[in-house]
């Protein structure tokens, strides 16, 4: 029975798992749409993973990861809870060792990490505002009416971009609307947005950066051709783009779980896509702090309680 | 009111983290009776977010509250308006405009003691007004003044030298150490390499660092993924003078010297293993001084971590932050 290494990844936009074998090598890779339901997105993800490699496999370790981290980890049962960056940053390297500047688009945030020798030296997160970040090119393609997978393509096809302003979502998309309506083409338009998008990204994620190559650019927005190509320019250096780009974050998290190779997995097995999980979630009226407070269910069982700053609930519970 | 014992309403923010037990030991030895609001909580920060102006940052916001959860108990609000604290350097100016700002939005607003503290051009002279002031509002006169001052004076030195020696600071407001809760405990003890406690300089304004709910207890989380936290008030003046020596223009904020100090003197540290800013957004201030000091640690190789916080921080982005910069100094140790 092949031994495998599990990484999920729970984010705000989309839940990525990942099945290592022994090697070190992707075995099957999912990739889904959160929409909201996290819970769903694990059991729907697991699903799928078992179609493609089967449930003739030992589940020799679980790492999870992303802003569901948590949730995920009490769910599925994990050997190691770590944060997106360090996640990534295990990911990048592992897939182009030697790697110095990762650049990460995902949904709903943008990160960028600096590595030297193999270690993370610096990082940063988008702050307060989420413009160029996935969910904005997705909804800016909706409104075009051109489906996301050919928004790349588009760009690649313009000649000259117009000059959008890239520092915010909603101006940038007032932007647009005024070049449209002077009768720019469109991918003239869709180029200026994604060259907006990375200068916006290099001027706040990025500001102050040592960017050295090698660049790996990764996380959903990757996948698009035109921001590639942006960036391409803007470092005047080629960005890689690794095959498994869309799921670095659970990568990562598989390979974390490889390192320490836990003795016995915390893995409470497969038949978990079968079985109910509901969350839910009340206000503690304990003090003047009225913590929401938010457990997560297996059928009557409560598994955990989070948000609670005193510990009254999450220490009530029995992990 | 001279025969009455008054009630005096001090608020738990901004400068009661940096004067709090003067301003105490001051009005009970003139035979007030003080009223300190209790630790920022999420109903006096929502009190305070739906009262105040939609531009003030975090901590004013916080101050109204403090000061609207107070209104209703005391006989007198204690707003004082800090101009300067110190011979040439200023407080922000958000923060003068507090008495002002506070008798509009409290309805009903009760007496504010507002006296005024400048001492940018006269130290001297100007402390012995404010003193005089304040007790000039309670209907207090002469030598029990002195008294009173000299009795602050004493806890306040006593409690500065605490601080120093790193008494678990928290000022006046230190809670005992709060358990993890159950998810983050779990994440934080996991992947144990090395963990000797890693030395930390968290940096940033008081009311920022001991409010435990404002700032998130950043140090508190610190902690709790294995650092050993040192704060701009464990160092001496000395220290952070010295250190701001080295700047090519005197910084004009008495707050901003002090974090730019502190964090000048933090990153010549050799076992100090990186900087947290903590900074509220919209803080004028800061935007300079943050700026400023991620751009010495930089050159210094010195890791530094700027967290921005606002009223709709989550704690999940904070926790990710705090967690991967952890992770980012270990890793880097170890190899």
């Amino acid at each position: 029975m092949p031994t495998i290494y599990l990484g999920i990844d729970v984010g705000s936009v989309s839940t990525n798992i990942v099945a290592l074998d022994e090697q070190g090598n992707v075995l099957s890779s999912v990739y889904l749409r959160t929409r909201g339901q996290p819970i769903r997105a694990i059991q729907e993800g697991l699903r799928q993973l078992v179609a493609t490699i089967g449930t003739d496999i030992s589940v020799a370790g679980v790492g999870t990861t992303g802003s569901g981290r948590s949730l995920a980890a009490v769910m599925v049962g994990a050997d190691v809870i770590k944060n997106e960056i360090t996640a990534h940053a295990v990911a990048a390297s592992y897939a182009v060792p030697g790697v110095q500047t990762v650049l990460e688009i995902g949904g709903q945030d943008s990160k960028i990490i600096i590595l030297r020798q193999g270690i993370v030296t610096d990082f940063a997160m988008n702050t307060v505002c989420a413009a160029g970040t996935g969910s904005f090119l997705d909804q800016q393609a909706a409104r075009l009416g051109i489906p996301i997978e050919e928004f790349g393509r588009r760009a690649l096809e313009s000649r000259s971009p117009v000059r959008i302003a890239g520092r915010c979502a909603v101006f940038a998309e007032s932007d647009m609307i005024h070049k449209q309506q002077q009768g720019h083409p469109l991918e003239d338009i869709i180029a200026g947005l994604c060259e907006a998008l990375v200068r916006n990204y290099l001027n706040n994620v990025g500001k102050g950066k040592e960017i050295l190559p090698p660049v790996v650019f990764q996380g959903g927005v990757a996948a698009n051709a035109g921001m590639r190509q942006a960036f391409n320019r803007a470092l005047g250096t080629e960005v890689i783009v690794p095959e498994h780009y869309g799921v670095m974050g659970a990568l990562g998290a598989a390979l974390l779980a490889r390192e320490i190779r836990p003795k016995a997995s915390a893995f409470r097995g497969f038949e978990l896509t079968g079985r109910e999980f509901r969350s839910g979630g009340f206000e503690c009226q304990g003090c003047a702090n009225h913590c929401e407070v938010v457990e997560l269910r297996e059928g009557r069982q409560v598994l955990a309680r989070w948000g609670d700053r005193c510990g009254k609930w999450s220490n009530a519970v029995a992990v | 009111m001279k025969n009455k014992k008054w009630r005096l309403g001090v608020p738990r923010a901004l400068f009661y983290y940096y004067y709090g037990p003067w301003w105490e030991t001051f009005f009970q030895a003139l035979g007030a009776e003080v009223v300190v609001s209790p630790p920022t909580s999420k109903e006096i920060m929502d009190l305070g977010v739906s009262l105040a102006v939609a531009e003030a940052c975090l901590p004013v916001k916080v101050y109204y509250g403090h000061a609207a959860w107070l209104a209703g108990q005391v006989d007198a609000l204690f707003v004082p308006r800090l101009v300067s604290v110190e011979k040439k350097s200023f407080i922000c100016p958000k923060l003068m405009g507090l008495p002002d700002m506070l008798r509009a939005a409290l309805k009903p607003c009760p007496p504010i003691i507002d006296t005024t503290v400048n001492l940018a051009r006269q130290p001297e002279e100007g402390l012995a007004a404010a003193v005089q002031g304040m007790a000039r509002a309670l209907g207090v006169k002469g030598s029990r003044v002195d008294l009173a001052m000299a009795a602050a004076e004493a806890r306040y030195h006593a409690w500065l030298a605490g601080q120093q020696q790193g008494d678990s600071m928290a000022a006046a407001d230190c809670r005992e150490e709060e358990p993890a809760s159950g998810v983050y405990r779990s994440s934080s003890s996991q992947g144990k390499e090395s963990r000797d406690a890693l030395q930390i300089g968290v940096i940033g304004h008081g009311y920022l660092i001991y409010d435990q709910y404002l700032g998130m207890d950043i140090p508190g989380k610190v902690k709790r993924l294995g650092g050993k936290v040192i704060l701009p008030e464990n160092l001496t003046t000395l220290q952070v003078e010295k250190a701001c020596r080295r700047l090519p223009k005197r910084l004009y904020w008495t707050l901003g010297r002090k974090i730019m100090g502190a964090a000048l003197y933090l990153m010549e540290q050799e076992n100090v293993a990186g900087l947290i800013h903590l900074t509220a957004f919209g803080c004028g201030p800061d935007s300079l001084v943050g700026d400023l000091a991620e751009r010495y640690a930089r050159r210094r190789g010195k890791p530094f971590l700027l967290l921005t916080l606002d009223e709709h921080t989550g704690e999940a982005g904070l926790n990710t932050r705090l967690e991967a910069f952890m992770d980012m100094l270990y890793r880097r140790r170890s190899a």
